[in-house]
């Protein structure tokens, strides 16, 4: 913007008729008016950015991660219960107390969290249907459960029926509306990184503050050349309040927005990658006992353990969901914490693979007795090895999602102070010299 | 005053290109890693060709080169049904073991085999899988309720008929039906693949509603979701065994000679199991577990042989 000493038009264009303009009182009023209005100016368009990021940083932390993690949670705890219906029919005869009770616990946790989901969910027409579908449903199963309870201990062996069924409805119905819920809730929570991260706001209020800068040090020049004063005490302050807001503003936002995407880098990415992980080992263990109790008649179950283990560890090593969790937590400095869950995984194929071996021999009473014995005890270990490594991911997505909060909590309520600040100095020290005309 | 400042921008601007992005990556596998795909759907048979006498058996003879060779392995592989009470089930009350007609007559072929009764790998099997795992020798031997038809006779050898079955409806006690005949525009359970369901065809105006295995006519039946079932009366008196809100009604819509599936290439087996059935008929084993498991009076079936 090339403005000289003698500007024959200001620097938004205004035309003012030339005669007034010439007079020297009128174009000091009239700068004063231009960069009051640019400091404020300035502060809407600042606090616009620092509010709507301060939101989405709020947002990702107080709403969307914690309905991710309520999703996560119908999800794992209908997967587990699923899996723990299916392991306690094949044990036949009286279940344990242990395992009842953790299926129990397991279709608690669903509908509570589920509430809790749908209470929180505001009015996303997508998510009602899912949860609708989920109220409607998961009493229908639990029904379909007790009817097979209730003939197996008949001897009956419509138990084993109902049970397929309510496994299918669980598959068909249940599952893929949790799903849902959990796809909802994850698009939203990327969707709050998204506006969390955009660089649109902040790149506007860094040009406002760069104009407000030129503006302030070209009136300065200005005056310095017609009165002869070097220094106008108001002004000079008000330009380095629009540089420390400048600076603020950019330190701010880019920190909210670095911590926010370190974030979803360490925290959040890890944890969908682990929580998916946890529902598909639940997943694979339910097939293998339901291929059991189909003894050799249920073909399909076992074709769908070998899809659930090749989507969780990949056809090749370092492949599937493990393998990009890996990597993300290569990435993000997190790596080795893994391990356990590897080591888990590599126990639970050996122990699928002694179960297989048995009934590729026909003994069935003896793969029934492996799985049990063994392939359970560490399924119960994978998952809980998933469980905590999902945890650590949440502490990890906790401490930068509130440092990204605090980044911008100031910025605030500091930038309209600090505009207003600068526009009353500006004016102030312009009328400085308004006066010395009278 | 201007050039500290911009000297502030500058390292603003560095400041900002370390800025963090954010993407779908994670949650994009994660959706993709968890979907299942979609269950197939099984079709059901047609009625097959005609032929003259397919229950017609060979004779019974010594053992044979087949028979050896499941004498060497030390084990019988025969294929059931762990879901028909009182022919073939897993009671859960004894530990999920196999029990019913049809495997105690299996215990005793495995008597006749290796001196043991309980030398035999139970595999389950759909009714749609009977043939087929004969056939392609995943199993030595069939005894789920297989119906003796051409079609089958054509794929398979079969034993003797060791029980003669015929096709009936199960309906609530309350349902004032006497007969499939009063079904219809109802929807009436029966298993794919079976010969029930081809027959079903003879009654227009009666909806068929297939599943997978047997008893989950019974859930469907009990669940409100059809209004009868049609299957062998064997089959239909377990069910009215485990409910006893159901009632067996009407004449027998058709024959269901059952006989044991065996591969055309083990014909010294098929003779081998004639000859046990011929001794079980003889000497009252039959008539023993017919009762121990079966309601009514045992009827033994008759028997032809075609060589």
């Amino acid at each position: 913007m090339a403005v000289t000493a003698s500007a024959s038009v200001n620097p938004f264009g205004v035309k003012v008729a030339r005669a007034r303009l010439h007079r020297t009182p009128v174009r000091l009023r009239l700068t004063a008016a231009v960069l009051a209005i640019a400091s404020i100016a300035l502060g809407l368009i600042a606090a616009t950015a620092a509010t709507s990021r301060r939101d989405a940083a709020h947002s990702v932390s107080a709403s969307s991660e914690p309905q991710l993690m309520r999703a996560e949670s119908v999800y794992a705890s209908l997967s587990d219960a699923d899996a723990t219906a299916a392991t306690t029919f094949l044990t036949g005869g009286i279940e344990p107390p242990a395992r009842r009770s953790q299926y129990l616990r397991d279709l608690d946790a669903a509908s509570a969290q589920l509430a809790a989901l749908t209470h929180h969910a505001g009015d996303s027409p997508a998510t009602r249907t899912a949860a609708a579908t989920l109220t409607n449903q998961l009493p229908v199963y639990t029904g379909l459960v007790e009817a097979a309870r209730a003939n197996n201990r008949q001897g009956f062996p419509v138990g084993a029926a109902y049970l397929r069924r309510a496994s299918a409805l669980m598959r068909t119905r249940l599952l893929p509306a949790a799903e849902r819920l959990y796809g909802i809730e994850g698009q939203r929570m990327n969707g709050d990184y998204r506006d969390g991260t955009r660089n649109a706001g902040l790149t506007a209020a860094l040009v406002a503050a760069a104009v407000l800068f030129v503006l302030l040090v070209l009136t300065q020049i200005g005056l310095a050349r017609f009165s002869n004063r070097i220094l106008n005490i108001p002004l000079v302050i008000a330009t380095v309040l629009v540089a420390v807001l400048g600076m603020w503003i950019g330190l701010g936002l880019s920190g909210e927005q670095n911590a926010l995407a370190a974030a979803q880098r360490k925290g959040s990415d890890s944890v969908q990658l682990l929580s998916a992980s946890r529902v598909l080992a639940l997943r694979a263990q339910r097939d293998d006992s339901l291929a059991l109790i189909g003894r050799g008649s249920d073909t399909t179950s076992l074709e769908d353990f070998d899809r659930a283990m090749i989507a969780l560890r990949g056809k090749r090593a370092g492949g599937g969901l493990l393998g990009e969790a890996q990597r993300v937590a290569e990435r993000s400095g997190t790596a080795g914490s893994l391990a356990a869950v590897r080591v888990s995984l590599a126990r639970f194929e050996r122990a699928h693979a002694r179960v297989a071996a048995r009934e590729g021999i026909g003994d069935y009473t003896g793969a029934v007795r492996s799985y049990i014995r063994g392939e359970l005890r560490v399924a119960r270990s994978l998952d809980a090895a998933l469980e905590s490594e999902t945890r650590a991911a949440q502490q990890r997505f906790a401490t930068n999602a509130d440092s990204a909060s605090s980044s911008v909590r100031g910025l605030r309520f500091g930038i309209p102070l600090l505009a207003l600040a600068v526009a009353a100095l500006a004016v102030l020290g312009l009328s400085h010299r308004v006066r010395e005309y009278r | 005053m201007r050039r500290p400042s911009l000297l502030a921008l500058a390292g603003l601007a560095a400041a900002l290109c370390a800025c963090g992005s954010t993407n779908d990556a994670a949650l994009r596998s994660s959706l993709a890693a968890l979907r299942t795909p979609p269950v197939a759907p099984s079709s059901s048979a047609a009625p097959g060709p005609t032929c003259a006498h397919p229950t017609w058996s060979l004779h019974p003879a010594g053992p044979g080169p087949s028979v050896r060779a499941i004498r060497r392995r030390g084990r019988l592989r025969a294929g059931v049904d762990q879901n028909t009470l009182l022919l073939g089930y897993a009671n859960p009350l004894h530990g999920q073991r196999i029990e019913g007609f049809e495997i105690d007559l299996l215990h005793e072929l495995s008597r006749a085999l290796f001196g043991r009764p309980d030398r035999i790998d139970f595999r389950a099997l759909t009714t749609a899988e009977r043939i087929s795992a004969v056939r392609d020798g995943m199993v030595d031997i069939v005894a789920d309720a297989v119906t003796i038809t051409c079609d089958r006779a054509r794929q398979v050898n079969f034993s003797t008929v060791y029980l003669s079955a015929g096709q009936r409806v199960l309906v609530p006690s309350d349902s004032p039906a006497r007969s499939l005949k009063d079904l219809r525009g109802k929807r009436v359970c029966a298993t794919q693949s079976s010969t029930s369901i081809s027959a079903l065809g003879k009654y227009p105006g009666v909806i068929p509603h297939p599943v997978p295995l047997r008893t989950d006519c019974l859930v469907a039946l009990q669940r409100g979701e059809v209004d009868a079932i049609t299957s062998d009366d064997a089959i239909l008196l377990g069910f009215h065994a485990q409910d006893p809100y159901t009632k067996v009604i009407g004449p027998a819509i058709e024959r269901e000679p059952y006989g044991m599936a065996i591969s055309k290439s083990h014909p010294d087996l098929v003779r081998f199991v004639n000859r046990e059935l011929a001794r079980m008929r003889a000497d009252g084993t039959w008539r023993r577990l017919y009762r121990k498991w079966l309601p009514g009076t045992p009827r033994q079936p008759t028997v032809h042989y075609r060589d």
